[in-house]
């Protein structure tokens, strides 16, 4: 048995009902992002990216058009004799309504695991992330659980999901759930490594005991029997968890130095391939502070805006501050702005469309306007 | 055993393309880059995967190493299946000597054992310097309705250009009586596009019988073509409607690819497959002016662009200009440069305000101006001048 190896869990179906319009047809792993990309594409690069070979992908409803983004994982170099993919559905057709519960059906899959340790994921952080680092911290510290944090002050009003208190040493002397000092603190995010067969006992426990929450029963209920670290999280890292997120972290993008972080080409981010012609640009078009995918066809005005693959914009039309998912055609003379678009929308020519900064109009997906 | 395969296709893609000079330095003439994502090979190759060709042969020579590695398994084709597939096939050591490839049909001789592992009715020879798209399986049903032992697929040029093509000559139902290279008086218009059908078994006889010839140059067109019609075998011409290009000069390159951007022009690129490098979406900035443009992924603009390519991952500076002209990846113009009908190979960095090519209504005398290339790699100083016309492979400095 290979010791201090580590497998990868990403969950794909945590946090969807914080964005309920974009998940109404698939699971939050599969939520476009960035005009090519898939949110699951960020935690399973950075994991391809830091050398773990084991990744298994916990999915629980919707999940059809996250298994056709990923096929065979050979994208993200995942398809190979020694490192591969597996997708985790629900057991013996029972579903899960927590991490707990589906980590307890994982139990044959982590048995006949090499690796013994796991790092635990989701879907909805944008970051380029070495895991290997985190890992190499967690083997440093002996660690039994290594959670990991990023230093922010929370917006009155809100809470962060759990705020953790360190020592000198970076050993976590206390958990904080829902909690708002107007102060900085360090807030959780979202990756976890954990020894596999200590995962394995505590999640059996609680299960036994009917204590199914994660961070409360695995993480918070052990502080002090077991050896918690922390690993602050540098640079650009950040979390989807309602639809004014996920427009504020799309157009994060428009700055040169996030995407030279987040799409850094030693460590690139992955994605399925579509064959795409380039982009064209016609004679009456006029495009400036955006991002274009490739497959486009832009005759009008686009300003401020994401537009991924095979997007049209007809003449005459103009877009401000829009993010316009693959395949949306968009006629001639339409205004649009503050507006997030799903895939394979049909806006046909003269229309109008208007929302505003805090509080972008959604589109779903295949609507005709 | 191989399982048998009706067709085997045999790329030619060992040339080296001198009329293309700095493209051609370090990569074979398939290779060099077109289109915005393209590379030429992709072309034949996408045809291949189209016309339902599974077994695809590909004879490398001249600077094969980024040629090789480009097609690698053929996965983006759709040529990696588990009995056929995409083969790169260089010239070897045997028992009786090593050569080179000596000539286009010698390429194909020395491959004999690789065609019949397949065990073929008909090979399909296609050439790695040519943009057009095809379905070669309608060519081939063409070969079978015509009984032919080789048909040869032609396109329709005007009288005046017919001077600068092979030309073939034929009777009313297609059959070929005559093969007349750059004629000065052309009789008829049909150019040959440098594809040919032939039944495997005619082509492998004559092959051999060519290779024993001292005096033969072991090429297609010279030799065997010529003697397989004096030997009364039955060759068709094939009529072919629809775009095709040979890329093999600095004009011609450039001219193919402004015709991507021709919407008058039937040059489709969907169904054309390519490797796909790994970059974000392109990023145009607040001074982006983009108008008759093509863009791929990875691209940072923040100046003015008209009637213009730009490969994945080129940066163009603020208030830099480029018209008509094709920029290949990783090529970075900085602030305020003007590229003006010129080809910028990949990687190749052109300094702030620097001047590359010029526009040809500045030049009375035609005979001055030319499409301008700069090489792979090349450095241009901030503030130089490059003239139109010319061919850098050195850096230049002010």
């Amino acid at each position: 048995m290979a010791v201090n190896k580590l497998a990868g869990i990403i969950f794909t179906n945590l946090g969807d009902e914080k964005l309920p319009e974009l998940t109404a047809k698939r699971s939050l792993g599969s939520v476009p992002f960035g005009g090519k990309y898939r949110l699951i594409d960020f935690a399973l690069s950075n994991m391809s990216n830091s050398g773990i070979n084991n990744i298994g992908i916990v999915v629980k409803n919707n999940f059809h058009s996250l298994m056709d983004h990923i096929g065979s994982g050979s994208a993200w170099d995942l398809s190979k004799r020694r490192s591969g993919i597996t997708i985790l559905p629900p057991y013996n057709g029972i579903s899960f309504e927590n991490r707990v519960m589906a980590l307890y059906q994982l139990h044959g899959y982590f048995e006949h695991l090499k690796e013994d340790h796991i790092v635990i994921a989701s879907c909805e952080c944008i970051q380029n992330f070495d895991f290997d680092k985190l890992f190499k911290y967690h083997l440093k510290k002996n660690a039994d659980i290594t959670v990991t944090y990023k230093k922010m002050t929370i917006p009155e009003g809100e809470t962060a999901p759990m705020a953790l208190t360190i020592n000198d040493d970076g050993k976590v002397t206390d958990m904080l759930i829902k909690f708002n000092s107007g102060e900085e603190c360090n807030m959780a995010v979202s990756s976890v490594v954990i020894k596999k067969d200590l995962l394995m006992n505590l999640v059996k426990k609680c299960v036994s005991a009917n204590t199914l929450n994660f961070r409360q029963n695995i993480l918070q209920d052990n502080i002090h029997k077991l050896n918690i670290y922390a690993y602050e999280v540098k640079g650009f890292c950040e979390h989807i968890a309602s639809i004014s997120d996920y427009y504020r972290v799309n157009m994060a993008l428009m700055s040169k130095d996030v995407r030279k972080e987040l799409f850094d080409v030693d460590k690139p981010i992955y994605t399925k391939v579509r064959d795409d012609i380039p982009s064209r640009y016609g004679l009456t078009s006029k495009v400036t502070g955006s991002l274009v995918a490739q497959g486009c066809k832009i005759d009008g005005e686009v300003e401020g805006s994401i537009l991924s693959k095979g997007v049209t914009v007809g003449k005459g039309s103009v877009l401000k501050n829009c993010i316009v998912m693959q395949d949306t055609h968009i006629g001639e003379n339409c205004h649009l702005s503050y507006a997030i678009i799903d895939k394979d929308v049909v806006i046909q020519n003269d229309r109008s469309l208007m929302g505003y900064e805090t509080y972008p109009i959604y589109i779903a997906k295949q609507t005709q306007i | 055993m191989y399982p048998k395969q009706e067709v085997v296709a045999m790329l030619l893609a060992g040339g080296q393309g001198s009329r293309l000079g700095v493209l051609t330095k370090k990569l074979a003439k398939p290779a060099v880059p077109f289109g915005g994502k393209y590379r030429i090979i992709d072309f034949p190759l996408s045809n291949c995967a189209n016309s339902g060709i599974e077994a695809v042969g590909v004879l490398t020579q001249y600077q094969p190493l980024v040629l090789n590695e480009y097609i690698g398994n053929g996965q983006p084709w759709d040529l990696d299946g588990m009995h056929a597939g995409v083969t790169c096939l260089s010239p070897y050591q045997a028992v009786d000597g090593a050569e080179w490839y000596s000539g286009t049909a010698n390429a194909i001789y020395q491959n004999i054992a690789f065609i019949d592992r397949y065990h073929p009715d008909y090979v399909v020879i296609l050439s790695g310097d040519h943009i057009y798209k095809m379905d070669y399986s309608e060519m081939i049903a063409y070969h079978k309705e015509k009984g032919a032992d080789c048909t040869i697929a032609v396109i329709d040029v005007s009288l005046e250009e017919a001077s600068r093509f092979g030309i073939l000559n034929t009777n009313p139902d297609g059959s070929i009586y005559e093969f007349d290279e750059k004629p000065k008086h052309p009789k008829s218009t049909n150019a040959s596009m440098g594809i040919y059908v032939f039944s495997w078994d005619k082509l492998r006889k004559y092959l051999i019988e060519d290779d024993a010839k001292e005096d033969s140059d072991h090429d297609f067109g010279k030799n065997v073509l010529p003697t397989m019609l004096e030997a009364g075998e039955k060759m068709f011409a094939y009529p072919f409607e629809g775009y095709w290009k040979d890329v093999g000069t600095i004009d011609s390159l450039w001219d193919a690819n402004m015709d991507i951007l021709n919407p008058h022009i039937s040059l489709n690129l969907k169904n054309v497959y390519s490797r796909n490098p790994m970059m974000p979406p392109h990023y145009l900035g607040e001074h982006a002016a983009i108008q008759n443009s093509m863009l791929a992924d990875g691209c940072d603009v923040n100046g003015k662009l008209e009637f213009s390519i730009l490969f994945s991952g080129v940066t163009i500076g603020k208030d830099a200009e480029i018209n008509s002209s094709i920029i290949m990846p990783g090529a970075v113009i900085e602030d305020g440069a003007k590229v003006l009908y010129s080809i910028v190979a990949e990687n190749a960095h052109i300094g702030k305000n620097a001047v590359v090519g010029g526009y040809p209504e500045d030049y009375p005398n035609r005979d001055d101006w030319g499409v301008a290339v700069i090489g792979a790699g090349v450095k241009i100083a901030d503030g130089a001048v490059v003239a139109p016309k010319a061919m850098i492979d050195q850096d230049v400095e002010v």
